[in-house]
């Protein structure tokens, strides 16, 4: 297998916008392909992100859609649907084609347009990721999902809502760094633990926002990349999934696909997570990052809360979490979040983050998770 | 029954529901308990399911309370969902209907009800 490599990357703000998810997507794509250095003729596949196109925008086929929109229509283009994980997804697609020797230089990205839509309408919507005989009869919605998780790991760990409300805060400080963010404020715990319960034990300030948001990333053979001024390399990529029901769970407290994800990619990579210096990691909730921190092995089971709340995982601290503001702060577009903490991470080994640049990040892990946490993606990056 | 087939069908398995009866699949190679649809055993891989009744008791392994609910549901708020460790030992998302919102805790013993919301039978847990 050859070795693959990110040259390019391009995010686009994250929030409110009056374009298309296509349009958006193009924005991206072509500051990846400026970053890269590389003409759009080069590019000789799309692997493309995208979730609710076809409830929010009534548009499927949204992967030629997206390069006839950037205009290079005639490459190749898949669209991948993994609910929240599809541009990481992709991503691993892409790797593997490139690794594979089938391409040399691949675009990588997604989109998604929701903010144009009511919230009772993108709530329904996003649930449409949970079972559609068993669970959606019933009212679940994500939030809902996430907080039976919240309840089981209270009970199991003694995790408490100012510990979730400390994932807010922080991510809420880094996010104000961040230029593309979505949120770029500061709030307080007191304001956290005083919003509204959207489904107990989470509040408004635990869920991260619905989002509007593009990203891109240019992927290169390493003959290729060794021509670019600072190719990243990606050193393992890998996915897994879990039982679709909740009921079918065996431990609502901790998320197996995440654990079965990153041993994989930490093998591949030949590392562990004692040498990950940044993480980019699925806080779509609050108690998603602490379960997250613990399936990755940065932290013990149980241990996550206490960590968080310490400041451990802060930029400045032992192992810096989401220092682009994660999902929480910076945005979710749904669509293109995979892709997102990608760019975030090459941009940190770069060492071109900026006031939220970890120092001498030479190592980085991103983690996404889909929907029901029936799918995570976990893939490592790392430079010369 | 064709080979192909599972026992249950997810149609008939809410058919029961309406009747008033929850029903698993017991895995005549290993044992195995499974709530259908499902073809094939996940810790044996055989097929050799055969329908098994369950009694409806269990406890509340836990639960939220929906206040941001789906369109179709918004004039329910706020309503609880629970994950239910049955006795028998396979666990099921349902409703809970007749207990105070207060009063619901992880550990909490609930009893299976029959629930029709929005025209289609569904799991509900009422007290024991």
């Amino acid at each position: 297998m050859r070795r693959v490599a990110v040259i390019g990357v391009g995010v686009t703000k994250f929030g409110l916008h009056d374009r298309t998810s296509a349009e958006l997507f193009a924005e991206a794509a072509q500051d990846a392909l400026t970053d890269a250095g590389v003409p759009a003729t080069a590019i000789q596949a799309l692997y493309y992100g995208n979730v609710v196109g076809g409830e929010t925008e009534h548009q499927l086929h949204t992967g030629p859609q997206a390069a006839s929109v950037l205009g290079i229509p005639a490459v190749p283009t898949t669209r991948f649907e993994t609910a929240c994980a599809s541009s990481h997804a992709a991503f691993r697609h892409a790797v593997m084609e490139i690794a594979a020797g089938v391409s040399d230089v691949v675009l990588v990205g997604g989109a998604e347009r929701v903010l144009n839509v009511s919230t009772a309408e993108s709530t329904e919507y996003f649930a449409y990721a949970s079972d559609a005989v068993w669970e959606q009869p019933l009212g679940l919605t994500f939030p809902g999902v996430f907080a039976l998780i919240a309840r089981a790991h209270m009970e199991k760990y003694g995790t408490t809502e100012a510990q979730m409300a400390a994932v807010a805060v922080k991510n809420h400080r880094h996010g104000a760094l961040n230029p593309k963010a979505q949120f770029q404020k500061q709030i307080t715990i007191d304001q956290v633990l005083r919003s509204a319960y959207v489904a107990d034990p989470l509040k408004l300030y635990d869920c991260c926002p619905f989002s509007d948001g593009g990203a891109a990333l240019v992927l290169a053979s390493e003959e290729v990349a060794r021509r670019h001024r600072k190719p990243v390399w990606v050193l393992g990529s890998a996915a897994a999934s879990d039982w679709m029901l909740l009921g079918d769970k065996r431990d609502l407290s901790r998320v197996p696909a995440t654990e079965r994800a990153a041993a994989a990619a930490y093998r591949q990579a030949g590392v562990g997570p004692r040498d990950v210096d940044v993480v980019e990691l699925h806080d779509c909730f609050t108690i998603a990052e602490i379960v997250a921190t613990e399936g990755l092995g940065l932290f013990e089971p149980g241990a996550g809360g206490r960590a968080a709340e310490a400041g451990r995982t802060s930029l400045g601290g032992e192992i810096p979490v989401n220092p682009s503001g994660g999902l929480k702060a910076k945005g979710h577009p749904i669509g293109a979040t995979g892709a997102a903490q990608i760019a975030e991470i090459v941009t940190q080994i770069r060492g071109e983050a900026g006031p939220r640049q970890v120092d001498g990040a030479k190592t980085g892990l991103t983690h996404t998770l889909g929907g029901n946490t029936a799918t995570v993606l976990v893939s490592l990056f790392g430079r010369d | 029954l064709a080979a192909t087939e599972s026992p249950i069908t997810a149609r008939a398995f809410f058919e029961r529901v309406r009747a008033g009866q929850l029903t698993a699949l017991k895995c005549g190679s290993c044992g195995e308990l499974a709530i259908p649809p499902r073809q094939l055993c996940p810790a044996c891989h055989a097929k050799a399911w055969q329908p098994v009744d369950l009694r409806g008791e269990g406890t509340i392994a836990s639960f939220t309370i929906i206040r941001v609910a789906p369109r179709a549901h918004a004039g329910d708020t706020p309503y609880a969902l629970a994950v239910v460790k049955l006795r028998e030992g396979v666990s099921i998302l349902g409703r809970l209907v007749d207990i105070p919102l207060e009063k619901v805790s992880v550990g909490l013993p609930v009893r299976f009800r029959p629930l029709v919301i929005g025209n289609q039978p569904t799991v509900g847990f009422g007290p024991s």
